[in-house]
């Protein structure tokens, strides 16, 4: 498909790339002032920036593809696919509060923070070293997919796609830092969600409006695809009631710990952005809402594309869906400003990998392993030295995406899988040390390679499902790290004390609770509850 | 004593308490009424209004819940802050490491 534009068209395109332009240019002398002001905003903002920032981050250029992908195979059941973002449910009252009371800048870092000795530092230097590669390559995946837009509506070369709009969004978030991403992201969350919002409804009014599609679903004999529960049976099928359980323990319970999702690692740098507790806890708790909501109308907008054009077989052809709603339906006039949309959608998501990857490169490998007395204006230039090199590690990985989409996305599954428990055992549990935690990344990589790959390849085991496949997977992964963890000797008291007064995890942390009370550190439980009920008691009733 | 505390001092705010388990419970609830209730009420079924109104409701009990401590612990928090800021560049530097380790 080939999409004609008028100078209307090319205005509207024009337009907002000024504006996100004079985004780093307003915010340049605020990103430059340090390293806090470069990556976190100097942490001091209201809960609604971050929040907007974690909704358009959240909305890449792929995300409207991979819903409509599995919204046209499994109808609006395939919602449940995009709820893996619910860990914000639980994150945002209990890991959330946690993680920006450490005030570590990375999850990297948080790792000094809560162990501590050898261990902590070989965690947060695989850590750092893995997230900037993990940026890098989010920017190239991301980037291809703009490319592939692109060639589906100029019919450009994908390079051009890839390479020119990110060239574009590395202006303002070298210019200005977070502060240049964050404003940014609020402008390009508030377009992008008006767009898919005109879009979707438009595309439902094509198909007829909500009777409409539902007349004919039932014509072809699918009302099942409205039915957000059909499951193909309990254990079997393609869609298994087993596979939604599990996704619902992963996500729901998942909030518990840090980085039990991948999104969790951007999450981070919004939460220390935030300028308090309460901003941090309601920036992902409402940034996320919007995303789910999003997606519930997307999902209705799909099943619209799915009556107009039924019995798409090929995923290349179905998950462009939406995009072709827009396209295909929208007036002349228009078209320009559905594709700012879509820049929008692109760049919010390409600034902050942009600047979160330089974030690592900087703060955890820079800093803390090359210079640890450099200046605030050192750090800012190292800061956007790092930026500019993912910016050029992007291209590359993708121009190379097609040969290592399957590597990678492995890649990401066996962070997802076998480190899930440990990723919440490191919050709620004293006694899970440095060790243990290093071990569970270590296991669950060979763990990852023989269920997902060799073992079935060898006939030892059969082809697991993907939720067979994270139980065994985390069952493997604890018979190695709750040893290793009893083996090796806890994390020093002094250490895990400061560090519980600091943050004041939830769950296990009697022993380290109770010498923090020995300390005078914190108030005993016991005196607290006398000093609750003395507040309750009226006045006269005190002063006798 | 009222069920659902809603003053706070920051030192008992600090504490994980039933507060914090509501809004544990509540928060999920509310994420799957308002995905589920949003999509069904577009395709205008009676099930997706019921679903988006009790998912508004718990939306608002859970804030109106956690609210007054949130706030509680981000005012006394604050306050020291600056401090831990302070410890946090003395703690997380590589010379800390070899120093112990020393």
């Amino acid at each position: 498909m080939n999409v004609t534009f008028t100078l209307l068209d090319w205005l509207w395109v024009a337009l907002f790339l000024l504006l996100m332009i004079g985004s780093g240019v307003l915010f340049y002398r605020l990103g430059k002032r340090s390293e806090s002001d470069f990556f976190l905003a100097g942490r001091g903002l209201p809960w609604w920036l971050p929040a907007s920032s974690v909704y358009a981050t959240h909305t890449a250029t792929d995300t409207p593809m991979w819903i409509t992908g599995v919204i046209y195979q499994h109808g609006m059941a395939g919602i449940w696919y995009t709820f893996f973002s619910a860990w914000a449910a639980i994150s945002s009252f209990v890991s959330t509060r946690i993680f920006r009371r450490s005030l570590a800048y990375t999850q990297a870092e948080w790792n000094v923070v809560r162990f501590t000795g050898l261990g902590s530092e070989l965690l947060r230097g695989w850590m750092a070293g893995w997230q900037f590669f993990m940026n890098m390559f989010v920017l190239g995946w991301v980037g291809i997919a703009m490319g592939k837009v692109c060639e589906f509506l100029f019919g450009w070369p994908t390079w051009i796609g890839l390479i020119s709009f990110s060239l574009v969004c590395a202006i303002y978030v070298l210019a200005a830092g977070y502060w240049g991403v964050v404003m940014a992201d609020f402008q390009q969350g508030i377009i992008a969600f008006l767009v898919i919002m005109i879009v979707s409804f438009w595309g439902i009014f094509v198909a007829g409006g909500p009777t409409g599609i539902i007349d004919k679903l039932a014509a072809l004999d699918m009302m099942e695809r409205i039915n957000p529960f059909a499951f193909t049976g309990w254990w079997s099928g393609s869609f298994p009631a087993a596979w939604f359980v599990t996704m619902l323990i992963i996500a729901v319970l998942g909030g518990f710990g840090m980085g039990t999702s991948i999104d969790w690692y951007v999450e981070a740098q919004r939460i220390q952005s935030a300028k308090s507790v309460r901003d941090a806890s309601y920036s992902i708790w409402w940034g996320t809402l919007l995303g789910l909501v999003r997606n519930s109308v997307w999902a209705v907008s799909i099943l619209a594309f799915f009556v107009l054009f039924p019995g798409m077989t090929e995923t290349a052809d179905y998950e462009m869906g939406w995009f072709r709603l827009g396209f295909d339906y929208l007036p002349a006039g228009m078209l320009g400003f559905f594709f700012a949309a879509i820049l929008a959608i692109h760049l919010s998501t390409i600034s902050s990998h942009l600047n979160l990857g330089a974030l690592y490169a900087t703060r955890d490998l820079y800093q803390h392993y090359v210079n640890p007395k450099a200046d605030e204006k050192k750090l800012v230039q190292v800061g956007r030295i790092s930026t500019v090199i993912l910016l050029l590690g992007s291209f590359f990985y993708g121009l190379m995406m097609e040969d290592i989409t399957s590597w990678l996305i492995f890649a990401l599954w066996i962070m997802a899988a076998g480190i899930w428990l440990p990723n919440i055992l490191q919050v709620i549990w004293w006694r899970f040390n440095a060790w243990g935690y290093l071990s569970a990344w270590i296991a669950n990589l060979g763990f990852s390679w023989l269920v997902v790959w060799i073992l079935p390849e060898l006939g030892v085991i059969p082809e697991l499902l993907d939720y067979q496949q994270f139980w065994l997977l985390m069952l493997l992964g604890a018979l190695v790290f709750i040893p290793v963890t009893y083996l090796t000797k806890p994390e020093s008291m002094d250490h895990l004390v400061h560090y519980y007064v600091m943050s004041r995890p939830i769950g296990w942390w009697g022993p380290v609770r109770r010498e923090a009370e020995r300390r005078g550190l914190i108030t005993p439980a016991g005196d607290l509850a006398g000093l609750a009920a003395e507040l309750s008691r009226p006045d006269d009733a005190k002063r006798k | 004593m009222p069920f659902i505390r809603r003053t706070w001092t920051a030192i008992e705010a600090d504490e994980w308490t039933k507060e914090d388990w509501i809004a544990i419970i509540l928060s999920p609830l509310s994420y799957v009424l308002l995905t589920l209730g949003v999509a069904l009420s577009l395709l205008l079924l009676w099930y997706g209004y019921v679903m988006l109104i009790v998912g508004i409701i718990l939306t608002a009990v859970l804030h109106w819940v956690i609210d007054p401590k949130l706030k509680a612990i981000s005012a006394e928090y604050e306050k020291k802050q600056q401090d831990y800021l302070y410890e946090l560049e003395e703690k997380v530097r590589w010379k800390h490491f070899t120093r112990e380790e020393e």
